[in-house]
C-alpha cells in the first residue's frame, strides 16, 4: 500500500449516450469478444496485487469502475434499473461461454451467473485464478453504480454467482465480503 | 465483470493506470511479467518449442479469433506479418479512445522479450493507424528487413497508399527486442 499513489490523472471517458450494441457503450466489428483475453485479465489482478496489495487491486477496481466506465454510470442514471437490466443483458450476450439470466423487477435487478465466462475458459485451460478475483465484481460494479444512485450486493462465486443491484434509498445490509467466495 | 468484448478498451486505460502509478518501467514491467510470462505463456512455450512453426499456429489462431485484417509470410529464416486492420487499436481508434499515450508499443512490450527468450529478434513499424509489419529472424542473424513487396508482395502493407499519409509519424524497430528501442519519425 505505501506504494500506492492517489487517484492518477487518467482522462475520464466522455459521458455521451450508449453507441454500442444495445445497451453498451463501446462498438466492436465482432459480436462477442475473444475468449483468450481472460488470461490478460486474470494476469493483469495478479501483478497489481502483487506490486499494491490487496488494497491496490481494490483502487484498481474502484478507479476502473468510476472512470472508465464512467459512459455506463451515466446510462443508469438516466434510465434506471431498466437500463441497468438493458446493460448487463448486453453484456453478457457479448461475453463467450456467459450463462447468465437478467431479471428485471420494478426494486431491483438481479443477475443469476451460472456460468462465469471467465470461470469457464480460465478453468478449460488450466490457468491459476487469483483467489479475490470474484471481488472484482463488486468493488467495479459498486464503483459504476453508486454515482448513478445504484448499490449492487454478490453473493457466491467460483465460476457461478447471485448480484443484485438496488437502488441505494432501498439502504440494503452493506456487502459482506465473506458472502463472495475465493477461488477454490 | 470486467468482460471481453471491450478488452483493449480497459486493457489501454489500464496501461495510464499503471504508469501513473509507477511510471514507464511499471508498465513495461507489465508487459513482460503479466502479459508475456503469465497471460501469453501459452505462444511463449509454443514459439521457444516450435520456432517458426509456432509463430505461424499462434498468431494465426489468435488473430483470426480477434477478428483481424492481416497477412503472415513465411520463408527461408523469416517470418512475417503485415497488419492492414489491428482489431486492438482499430477497437480504440473506433471508440475514441486512447488514455494511454502509445498503445502500439504494448505488442513490442510482452512480443519482444518473448521473442528474445526465443532466440530471435524484430524488424517493425507501426503507424498508429492499426497498421504495422513484423518481420522475425533468429536473433544471429542480421539480414536487413525486405524492400516493400519483395517478401510478401502484394500483401506488403507498406505498399498501402495510407501507409504513411502528410503527418503520420512511424515507429520503428531494427533488430529489436524491446519496447524503447524504437526511431520514431524514421521511414
Amino acid at each position: 500500500m505505501d506504494k500506492l499513489k492517489p487517484a492518477p490523472a487518467i482522462p475520464d471517458q466522455q459521458p455521451e449516450p450508449p453507441a454500442g450494441p444495445a445497451a453498451l457503450p463501446f462498438t466492436d466489428t465482432k459480436p462477442v469478444g475473444a475468449a483468450d483475453f481472460y488470461f490478460a485479465i486474470n494476469a493483469t489482478f495478479r501483478f497489481i496485487e502483487k506490486e499494491f496489495g490487496p488494497e491496490g487491486l481494490r483502487r484498481y477496481w474502484q478507479d476502473l469502475g468510476s472512470r472508465y466506465y464512467a459512459q455506463v454510470t451515466a446510462a443508469w442514471k438516466r434510465g434506471g434499473l431498466p437500463a441497468v437490466a438493458d446493460y448487463w443483458r448486453a453484456f453478457f450476450a457479448a461475453e463467450p461461454g456467459a450463462e447468465v439470466r437478467v431479471e428485471a423487477s420494478p426494486g431491483q435487478v438481479s443477475l443469476d451467473v451460472r456460468v462465469c465466462p471467465a470461470f469457464k475458459h480460465l478453468r478449460a485451460h488450466g490457468r491459476a485464478i487469483i483467489p479475490s478475483f470474484c471481488q472484482h465484481c463488486c468493488f467495479v460494479s459498486e464503483a459504476m453504480a453508486a454515482p448513478a444512485g445504484f448499490t449492487v450486493r454478490v453473493q457466491g462465486g467460483n465460476g457461478a454467482c447471485r448480484q443484485a443491484f438496488l437502488p441505494r434509498a432501498s439502504a440494503p445490509p452493506p456487502q459482506d465480503l465473506a458472502q463472495i467466495k475465493e477461488t477454490a | 465483470m470486467i468482460g471481453v468484448y471491450d478488452f483493449c478498451g480497459h486493457y489501454d486505460w489500464t496501461f495510464e493506470w499503471l504508469r501513473a502509478q509507477g511510471g514507464e518501467a511499471l508498465l513495461r514491467r507489465y508487459w513482460d511479467e503479466a502479459i508475456h510470462r503469465d497471460s501469453q505463456r501459452h505462444a511463449s512455450r509454443l514459439i521457444a518449442e516450435r520456432g517458426f512453426a509456432g509463430m505461424a499456429e499462434y498468431w494465426g489462431h489468435t488473430l483470426e479469433h480477434e477478428g483481424a485484417g492481416y497477412d503472415t509470410t513465411t520463408a527461408e529464416g523469416v517470418f512475417r506479418i503485415d497488419m492492414h486492420q489491428c482489431p486492438s487499436k482499430g477497437f480504440l481508434i473506433r471508440n475514441k479512445l486512447g488514455a494511454y499515450h502509445d498503445y502500439c508499443d504494448h505488442c513490442m512490450g510482452w512480443i519482444g522479450p518473448m521473442l528474445k527468450q526465443a532466440g530471435f529478434a524484430v524488424d517493425h513499424e507501426h503507424n498508429h493507424r492499426g497498421q504495422c509489419w513484423w518481420e522475425i529472424r533468429r536473433s544471429n542473424d542480421a539480414t536487413a528487413p525486405a524492400e516493400p513487396g519483395t517478401l510478401s508482395g502484394a500483401q506488403d502493407v507498406r505498399q498501402r497508399p495510407d501507409w504513411k499519409p502528410p503527418g503520420v509519424v512511424l515507429d520503428v524497430y531494427r533488430h529489436s527486442n524491446q519496447p524503447d528501442d524504437k526511431a520514431p519519425g524514421a521511414t
